[in-house]
């Protein structure tokens, strides 16, 4: 299993930073958002490669299957 | 890395919530709570005041009523937490040949480490209610509290 790792930074001002590790597709959004909800108002987000690799992959897939 | 999310903690919490963060948080930067003896003889005349409302506050209504307060002095600096009559986080700064600006920027410094002791706080109740275990937590070297959660 790859390892998945959740960030949590809280700055000197109170600032919290949340960020997913290893964790592809929508997933990463949905564990770090679950924090936002609970402590207070999104200021910024940033999304990576990893978040796209997934679909991309589901995307491959789906174009294997029409060849056939 | 698959995303980052930044987020600005809204204080909601009852006032003993808010007493733990204010005393671990203003520790950190030399402030004591005081008892009314320390009070009376850390107050003098001329002392310039200045007010700090807090936004994104909310002060939850306990059953201890009014009268919530607690306050802190350093080097003759006093600075007050209480709950405003509309339920905010409010900090009086007080302290003898200081400017309003150096004042303010000093609650604001205070105000930092107190939010930063809620968020704390609420994250790791968020943590244990959802069972997922800390594997590392230290301070860096920007005074930031770093925690890190792996394979929940």
């Amino acid at each position: 299993m790859a390892q998945e790792e959740l960030e949590i930074e809280i700055d000197k001002f109170g600032k919290v930073t949340v960020k997913t590790i290893g964790i592809k597709g929508p997933r990463c959004v949905e564990v770090a958002e679950s924090f936002v909800k609970a402590l207070g108002q999104e200021e910024s987000r940033e999304l990576t490669n990893e978040y796209y690799e997934a679909e991309q992959q589901v995307r491959s897939h789906i174009d294997v299957k029409r060849k056939h | 890395m698959s995303s980052v999310i930044v987020v600005a903690p809204i204080i909601i919490a009852n006032w003993p919530v808010i007493t733990a963060a204010v005393v671990a948080g203003v520790g950190s930067l030399g402030f004591s709570v005081v008892n009314i003896a320390e009070l009376e003889s850390a107050l003098s005349e001329n002392m310039t005041r200045e007010e700090i409302e807090v936004e994104n506050s909310e002060v939850l209504d306990g059953s201890t009523g009014t009268g919530e307060q607690l306050s802190v002095v350093k080097d003759g600096v006093k600075a007050t937490f209480t709950r405003d009559t509309r339920g905010a986080l409010k900090l009086c700064m007080e302290g003898k040949g200081k400017s309003k600006a150096e004042l303010r920027q000093l609650g604001e410094t205070l105000m930092g480490r107190v939010t930063q002791q809620y968020a704390y706080h609420r994250v790791v109740t968020e943590l244990k209610e959802r069972s997922m275990t800390i594997v590392e937590e230290g301070i860096t070297e920007t005074e930031s509290v770093k925690i890190r959660i792996r394979n929940w």
